[in-house]
Parts: C-alpha cells; sequence; structure tokens
C-alpha cells in the first residue's frame, strides 16, 4: 500500500451530455464507473475519493476570455469538471495525498483563450484553470503539462503559446488525419517561450512500443531538464486500439506503464470514447499506476484484437522525430533569440477557429509585445460568425503575470485605442497581475 | 405481543411490548461462553406473568456472529474467485483464495469460460474443507460462472455449504461480495448451530411464535431464512439500538442519535425520519464487506468513562477503569459528575462528590468540577457529530444536479437512548443548538428495537434492453425480458413482483416497499440509441411495527 494515499475525484455527470447521442453523454463513464466500483478500488485504504468542488467564474476568468463572458457558455456540469480537477491539484498541493486522478467529465482540453462556444466538446479548459489557480493560490510557478489524448491539445497550446513559465507537450495522432488538424513540430511557442511548446505527431497505428520510444527518449528527459513545480497529465484515453474517433494502437497496459513512467502529480481526464471495450480497463490501469499498485492483471477481454508491430516507416519516422525534437528543445534558447528578432517589436499571428460544436468560425488576430523586461502584453482581436449566435467579435488585451510598467501602460492603451475606432462589441482587459477581468 | 432479547458486552436484555408500551422487562449477565444460558435466563424472566401462547414475534439481537469473527471462532473457507482482468485482490481476502479463470464482464457477457478442471484441481487441495464461498466479478450481472463453479464443487467434493457472492449482495463491488460470501461461509455452521438451540428453547417454553434474528440494516428476518445469510446478523446492536430509538421517539426529518452507554456513545444521523445507512456495506475485521449496515460512528465517551486531569487538562475516556466510585469503582467516572451535577440518581452519592473532589482544580467547587467534566465529555461528542456531518456533506457525487446541491445534514432534533443519556444528552443538543428528547424507555431501547422491527429483504434488477435479459442478483436469476420497450417503471413493477416472490420464500409479509435507488441511460451506439441499461433497487423499509411510548 502507498505509503501516502492517492487521490481519486470521480464525476461522472451522468446527468449531462453536449445532445443526446454524442460521444460526451451520460453513458461515457458508465462502464468506468462500474469496472472501478466492481474492483473495489474505492475502498483500497491507499486511496482516497473527493468529492468536486465547484469552480467559480473568477477561476474561469483566470484563463479565458468570454464573448461576450464565460457565463454564457457554460453549464455548472462545468464548473464541477473545473472544480474537480482544482480538487485533485489542492489534494496534492497540501500533502493529503501522493498524486491524483480528476476522473472527470466535460473535457477541457481544446478550450482556447478566447472562447465563442464548444470546439471538441471542450467548452473550458479544465487544466489550464487548475494550473492557473494554483499559481495564483498556492505559489506554483513552473508547470508542466503532458497531454496524451489523440487529439492535439490545441486549447492548452493557445492559452500557454507565450508562457516560458509553462512547458506543454502533446503526443497525438498526426493532425493531417484527425482533429483539429495541429501539432505539428514548428508550433513550438512564441519567440520568448520558444521550445516550451512541443509537438510529437504520431502516426496512425502507433504502438505501446513505438509510445513509450517516445516517452523514453523525448518527454521524460525534456521534462527532467525542465524542473517543473509539478507535472499535469492531460490524460486522454483515446489512442487506444479500440478508439471509434481515431486510429491509434495503444493498449491498457501501455497507457497504465506511460502513468507510472510519467508519475504526474495530477492526471485530468480528457477525450477516449470507446467507452466499453477500453475506458473501464485503461482507467483501471491509470488508477493503480498513479496510486503505485500493480496494474500487470488489467488487460482488455479483447486484447487479441490490438495491433501490435511498428512498421520499418513508423520506427524509422518516430526515431527522426526525436532526434528533431531533441534538438529543438537543446537550442531552444537560441531560436528563440532568432525568432524575436524576426518579429521586431511585436510578434503577430492571424488564425482562423473553428468551433464544431457551435458551428462557429472564427478570424483571429494575436498581438504580442516582444519585450526585454516581462513576457510581453498581447492583444487579441477576435472577431466569430455562426449560425445560431450570429456574429459576435470583441478587443481583449492580456497583462501577464509581472508586468514591466510599460506593457502593464501598453495593454490598457492598446484597448482603449480600440474602443476609439469602436470596430467590436466588446473591449476586455485580463489582467494577471491582479487577477481581473475587466470590461472597458 | 412482541418480544425482543438484546445480547449486550455486560448484559442480555429482554422486553415485551405491545400496544405502543413496555409491558415487562428483565435483565440477565451476558453469559460469553454460551450466549445461549444468558439469553433463555432473560427470556424466562421477562415471560413471567406473561401467557407464552400470545407472543407473536421473537426477535433477537446476538452477537453470536461477531463474536465468532472476533474471537476467531471461524471454520476454514475453500474461497474460489474468478477475478478476471482488474486489480489483484489476492491479498487482500481473508483466507488465501484459489483463482479460476474465466470472466464476465460488466454488461454480463462471458468472456471467456470457466474451466470444471481448475475446480477439480482446487478440491484436491481444499480436500480438508467443507464450506466455500465462491465469487466472480460482475457476478451479479451474469450469475452463470458462480453458479457452474458451485456445481462442480458439488460433483468433485462433498460441500456441507456453499456461498455465492453474486447471492449475497446485489449491489457492484467484487471484493467486498467475496469478503462478505467467506464470512458467511465461516460462520455458517457455528450460527446454525445456535439458530437451531434457540429455536427449541424458545419452543420449548410454550412460545409458538416465529423466532427471528435482527440484521445489521435494522431489519429482522427468519432464523430459517437467515441460516444460508448468517453474515448479516453481524453487528446487530448497534442497529437494534438505531430501532428502538425509531421505536421510542421517532424522530422526524433531519435529527442526531446518540446511544451512550457504559464505554461508548453510538452516534447516528438521520434524514426523513429514517436512518442514514453506509452506502457501501459493513467493514469486518479488517476486510470492508457488502453487508448493509446503517452508518454509525461509535467513541469512547460513556458513563463509566474514567475522568482525570493531565497537565491540569481534564480528559474524559476512552478507558473505562471499572464503575463509578459511586458504585463502588476506583476511578472518578462521568456517571459521578452526572450524579453530582443532579442529572442522576443512584448509588452512594457520598463517593460521587469526592470523586469530583479528586477531579477539581485548585479552588473549584464540586459541582463546577461535575459541571467541566459533563462539558468535555459533551464536546468529544459534540466533535465527533460535527465530523460526520463533514463526512456526508464531502460524500462523492456523480450527477450535475447533486454536485452543485449543498447536501450538508442540519440535524433539527437530537434524541438521546441508553444508561448516561439523561446527563449528557442535553448539553450536547444545546452545543448543537437543537432540541433534545429523551425518551422513557431509553435503558432498553435495544430490546425494543429487537422486539419491534421489522423483517426487511430487497431485490436488485438490472436490465439491459439491448441485449434482451435482465438480472435480479439476490435470487441468482437472469431472465429474457417480457419486451425490448422497457422503462424504469417496467423495471420498478418487475422487481416488486420479484421482491414479493423472495418475502414469500423467506416468510417474510410484503409491506412498505420502497425504491432505494435507481438508474438510466440510453446506450447509444453509432449516433442512435440502441436501447436502455436500467438498475433500481427496492425493499421492505426497515422500521418498526409501532410506536413505543413510554414503560
Amino acid at each position: 500500500m502507498a505509503v501516502k494515499p492517492f487521490g481519486l475525484v470521480f464525476f461522472p455527470a451522468f446527468d449531462w451530455a453536449l445532445t443526446p447521442t454524442h460521444p460526451e453523454r451520460e453513458e461515457r463513464l458508465l462502464y468506468t464507473r462500474d469496472q472501478i466500483v466492481e474492483e473495489g478500488l474505492l475502498d483500497i485504504p491507499g486511496i482516497r475519493e473527493y468529492k468536486p468542488r465547484l469552480a467559480t467564474l473568477r477561476d474561469a476568468d483566470r484563463v479565458h476570455i468570454g464573448v461576450p463572458d464565460i457565463a454564457s457558455h457554460i453549464t455548472d456540469a462545468h464548473l464541477v469538471s473545473a472544480g474537480g480537477a482544482i480538487t485533485a491539484a489542492e489534494a496534492v498541493i497540501k500533502g493529503e495525498v501522493a498524486r491524483a486522478f480528476a476522473l472527470v467529465r466535460p473535457p477541457g482540453h481544446h478550450a482556447m483563450r478566447v472562447v465563442h462556444g464548444t470546439r471538441g466538446f471542450c467548452t473550458i479548459n479544465i487544466e489550464a484553470v487548475m494550473a492557473e489557480h494554483l499559481r495564483r493560490h498556492h505559489g506554483v510557478r513552473r508547470v508542466a503539462i503532458v497531454d496524451t489524448d489523440v487529439h492535439h491539445g490545441d486549447g492548452t497550446q493557445d492559452i500557454f503559446y507565450h508562457d516560458p513559465d509553462t512547458l506543454f507537450i502533446s503526443f497525438h495522432q498526426d493532425g493531417r488525419t484527425l482533429y483539429p488538424g495541429s501539432g505539428f513540430t514548428d508550433e513550438a511557442g512564441s519567440p520568448r517561450a520558444y521550445g516550451t511548446t512541443l509537438n510529437l505527431p504520431l502516426p496512425p497505428g502507433t504502438t505501446d512500443e513505438g509510445l513509450h520510444y517516445v516517452l523514453d527518449n523525448l518527454i521524460i528527459p525534456v521534462l527532467e531538464d525542465f524542473r517543473p513545480d509539478i507535472v499535469i497529465n492531460s490524460a486522454g484515453q483515446d489512442n487506444h486500439y479500440s478508439d471509434p474517433l481515431a486510429n491509434m494502437a495503444i493498449t491498457a497496459q501501455g497507457y497504465a506503464s506511460l502513468a507510472a513512467k510519467l508519475k504526474a502529480d495530477i492526471a485530468v481526464l480528457e477525450g477516449g470514447y470507446s467507452i466499453e471495450d477500453a475506458l473501464p480497463y485503461v482507467n483501471t490501469g491509470i488508477i493503480l499506476a498513479m496510486a503505485g499498485l500493480d496494474y500487470s492483471r488489467v488487460v482488455e477481454p479483447d486484447i487479441a484484437a490490438a495491433p501490435h508491430g511498428l512498421t520499418d516507416g513508423a520506427r524509422a519516422y518516430l526515431r527522426e522525430l526525436v532526434a528533431r525534437q531533441s534538438a529543438l528543445w537543446r537550442d531552444r534558447e537560441q531560436l528563440g533569440t532568432v525568432a524575436a528578432a524576426k518579429a521586431g517589436d511585436f510578434w503577430t499571428r492571424r488564425r482562423g477557429i473553428y468551433y464544431d460544436d457551435s458551428g462557429i468560425s472564427e478570424q483571429q488576430v494575436e498581438k504580442l509585445r516582444i519585450c526585454p523586461r516581462c513576457h510581453g502584453y498581447l492583444t487579441v482581436a477576435s472577431e466569430a460568425e455562426g449560425h445560431h449566435c450570429g456574429y459576435q467579435s470583441a478587443f481583449a488585451a492580456v497583462v501577464p503575470r509581472e508586468p514591466c510598467p510599460a506593457c502593464r501602460q501598453g495593454a490598457k492603451d492598446a484597448v482603449l485605442a480600440a474602443k476609439r475606432q469602436g470596430k467590436y462589441q466588446h473591449y476586455i482587459i485580463q489582467d494577471k497581475e491582479n487577477d481581473l477581468l475587466e470590461r472597458v | 405481543m412482541l418480544l425482543g432479547i438484546d445480547v449486550g458486552g455486560t448484559y442480555t436484555d429482554a422486553v415485551v411490548v405491545a400496544g405502543g408500551k413496555v409491558l415487562s422487562q428483565a435483565k440477565a449477565p451476558t453469559t460469553h461462553d454460551d450466549l445461549l444460558h444468558g439469553i433463555l435466563g432473560a427470556l424466562d424472566q421477562v415471560l413471567a406473568g406473561v401467557d407464552p401462547a400470545a407472543i407473536g414475534r421473537v426477535a433477537l439481537s446476538t452477537t453470536i456472529v461477531t463474536n465468532a469473527v472476533v474471537e476467531g471462532r471461524l471454520e476454514k473457507v475453500g474461497l474460489l474467485l474468478l477475478p478476471g482482468p482488474g486489480m489483484d485482490i489476492s491479498s487482500l481476502v481473508p483466507e488465501r483464495p484459489w483463482l479460476l479463470s474465466g470472466y464476465i464482464d460488466h454488461r454480463g457477457r462471458e468472456t471467456s469460460p470457466p474451466k470444471e478442471a481448475e475446480v477439480a484441481a482446487a478440491c484436491r487441495d481444499l480436500a480438508d474443507r467443507e464450506v466455500f464461498a465462491v465469487a466472480g466479478k460482475f457476478a451479479i450481472r451474469n450469475p452463470l460462472h458462480e453458479q457452474a463453479v458451485a456445481d462442480w464443487l458439488r460433483r468433485h467434493t462433498g460441500p456441507a455449504h456453499i456461498t455465492l457472492g453474486s447471492a449475497v449482495a446485489g449491489s457492484l463491488n467484487f471484493w467486498r461480495r467475496a469478503n462478505s460470501a467467506y464470512y458467511n461461509a465461516a460462520v455458517w455452521r457455528h450460527f446454525g448451530r445456535f439458530a437451531r438451540a434457540a429455536q427449541a428453547a424458545v419452543a420449548g417454553r410454550g412460545v409458538t411464535a416465529p423466532v427471528h434474528i435482527l440484521k445489521a440494516d435494522g431489519g429482522t428476518m427468519p432464523l430459517a431464512a437467515a441460516g444460508s445469510r448468517p453474515v448479516e446478523a453481524v453487528f446487530t446492536g448497534p442497529a437494534a439500538s438505531v430501532l428502538g430509538i425509531m421505536a421510542l421517539a421517532a424522530p422526524q426529518g433531519e435529527a442526531v442519535s446518540l446511544d451512550i452507554g457504559g464505554t461508548t456513545t453510538d452516534i447516528a444521523l438521520w434524514r426523513d425520519g429514517a436512518p442514514l445507512f453506509a452506502e457501501r456495506g459493513a467493514k469486518i475485521g479488517d476486510y470492508p464487506t457488502a453487508v448493509r449496515s446503517f452508518w454509525l460512528r461509535s467513541i469512547g465517551v460513556g458513563g463509566d468513562s474514567c475522568v482525570r486531569r493531565e497537565g491540569g487538562r481534564l480528559t474524559v475516556g476512552p478507558e473505562r477503569r471499572g464503575p463509578a466510585m459511586a458504585l463502588g469503582g476506583p476511578v472518578p467516572t462521568v456517571s459521578d459528575a452526572m450524579i453530582v451535577a443532579g442529572a442522576a440518581d443512584f448509588g452512594d452519592k457520598g463517593k460521587a462528590i469526592e470523586a469530583m473532589r479528586i477531579t477539581a482544580a485548585g479552588g473549584e467547587s464540586v459541582q463546577d468540577a461535575a459541571r467541566a467534566v459533563l462539558a468535555v465529555a459533551a464536546d468529544a461528542i459534540y466533535t465527533a457529530i460535527g465530523k460526520m456531518i463533514d463526512e456526508r456533506a464531502a460524500e462523492p457525487v456523480y450527477r450535475v444536479e447533486d454536485a452543485v446541491r449543498d447536501r450538508r445534514p442540519q440535524p433539527a432534533v437530537l434524541v438521546g437512548v441508553g444508561g448516561a443519556s439523561a446527563g449528557l444528552a442535553p448539553l450536547v443538543a444545546e452545543r448543537l443548538g437543537v432540541r433534545c428528547s429523551v425518551p422513557a424507555g431509553a435503558m432498553v431501547a435495544n430490546a425494543v428495537g429487537a422486539a419491534a422491527a421489522r423483517p426487511t429483504i430487497e431485490v436488485t434488477l438490472r436490465a439491459d434492453t439491448a441485449q434482451g435479459y435482465y438480472t435480479v442478483a439476490e435470487l441468482g436469476l437472469r431472465a429474457t425480458l417480457p419486451s425490448r420497450r422497457f422503462s424504469l417503471a417496467d423495471a420498478r413493477d418487475l422487481a416488486s413482483s420479484h421482491l414479493a416472490e423472495r418475502a414469500a420464500a423467506a416468510g417474510i409479509p410484503v409491506v412498505d416497499v420502497e425504491s432505494v435507488y435507481d438508474e438510466e441511460f440510453n446506450l447509444v451506439r453509432g449516433f442512435s440509441t440502441t436501447g436502455k441499461i436500467i438498475a433500481c433497487r427496492l425493499q421492505i423499509k426497515p422500521g418498526v411495527f409501532t410506536t413505543q411510548e413510554g414503560a
């Protein structure tokens, strides 16, 4: 039995669905509930179950800029889910448990900084809300997030793209073959945070062997090098060979041994839609592994159906990927300096963002001040158009956590200037120093 | 007239109750080496002047099972498990198990069959065992593997008894069912011997009424039916006390009850006039089981708790070093403080005053010392109640609706029973800011609880309309659904007919049936609904026949 117990926040939201037949429906964690209760996992002396608290709107506003506000996009379920992640994190921070798993829904890793609606089943980013809560209330500074969902964690990447104190590593099925179509190796962070976004697109059909090659040779060494205060695992489970929405070949054993090696302080459930054939076993495996218990008997009844064996092509690709991303990590400071010089005073990015669940297309222009004294202030000009919502737009500025006076003033001036021009419907300042979201 | 007997740690109490009154009560020392001796002693006293033929039912709350567990008087059990994939519980059960292959998944589907050759091999290895327990993962959703293993055991050895995990409880939790099944088999022979002797002895006194035994969940069952499920008769003392409170005080709404005895106080929380249950089951020894029981907390504060000063600080309990000084005991006790404070009147008051003189801090009067002792004792109980309320409020919930609603218990009344309740319960109630009630008859609440407890029984029905079958775990039943269009209301109807069937087989009348749990999920495959999973549990509500008014 573990010396310090393991914390579990289990919140299957049995009365919440995006729509009745959506993959994010009441039934999703039913068989996971069946398995973990039937196993007796909740009675093991080394496992302590926690009731999720409710996150507040302020917790969400610390991360997101909702248009017109975050409250109009979310339900109580989102606050329980994000609150569940916070509950798990606080149990660890307070030393009540050694590690914790927020096995909660709805998920969050596709929710970006600006929120016009729901995309990739996500409305607010529950890991980001948790991480920023830890920073604000528990003195955590350096955060590492490892996203092990089959889909690229584009929301988490977006939120921390300019933050050198947050390392975001995502492996996922190659974006050319799967939603959301991003997560390529050239997405590496803006100049001042270059290399703290690390993407590992994996070929469809990647097996436990391939995944663990990347884990052992890149993810674990980079994590050790970054020396985070806390390691968070965005624990999606749709790399499983039976997942209906993706094409990978990972098993419950593959996921459990990943959890054992990663030693995340906190894991948070993301996707995973093979609700009968994968989730009961993968979740049992992760819980046992994180609790330091024997997981060797957690094997899917249909394990014979799991594809095995990597092609030589896939093996060569993974070797090349690890080599390239290791070099990027090694040379990140120098590469960041070059990128900063190229950008000049402001780094600019124009993007289209699609909200598949809400049917909204957003056009976004980000401008980040390349500041020698702080992380730099950011402005985001966002216009969205959708079937149900019509047109909605906002201009926002983000004051970084420890701003220099120039960036603090610059952010304010930028919003006031935009307001004078009057092109947008909403003008917002997200002040990370004072933990405020102000409407101007 | 109903006759109730409660076997306590020190005394065996017996009462005869009728028409809301305790007609007769008796007390005899508990005889630990032969419980029946003390039981018959109390029985003979309580029946003096009562027509034994007029007794309608005898109910026993006995420590027979609890003692067997505590004293390790357990028969060696052949424990056979079908764990399938998942956590390895081999080292977490009370007996080294034989692990068998074969697996039933969460939908009750066989994913691999069990093997007779393995059972035959187990029988050779377990040749010295006569009682067996068989438990399979998800057997409550398909008992066929457990039943097949039981058949093979009968073929390869001559078992005196086999307990199936799926028959001891209808709820999820393989580990708890395995532990329950083990204990059930381990006490089966011992309990059976006691039950037959008790039945014969009661009949020998001219009582023709059926003899029931109290269960940990506060219901009774006929001794005959209890023979196959003796583990349910564990920890009945606290259950009897809770039932006694129901009979004597019938607390409505939210309440807290205290049974303040010689060395301990048992605390229960109540909602809607019923005590809260331990959701998953009782713990026996170090092993969690699926035995349904009330959710109780026991703390080491009672009338005989010793009182002392440690570094100037007054402490109460948890030890007992003998009776009150007023009764010739060696050290000051809570009871001595109660006598001095005027909340109790027994024994030698002079010695109680002497006890408080020993206890008093420099310059403190004996009255003040007595009040201080009672305040410390009441504070310990108050703190424990607060912890229970916190724990209840922190209990995980799985629905958004429940997560956003504040479910913190807010008791409005405190009911106290037991020997030391008159002195302490009002003080605890005052700390909680609630009304206090100490019903008359509180001293024999346990025996009254046993006498008045109603028989209970439950069934758990789970339907899988996509597969077209349903199970009732407690009956070992797996049957075809009458229709694919099957609703939660249909499930309740079907469950209630199976409840009636199970009750009839056990000789229990069907009254006051309640739904304790239900859930309904749409099964969606490929974006269309292919069926439903429906589960419901019905029970005959634990309760009392009539409300008693005073002794």
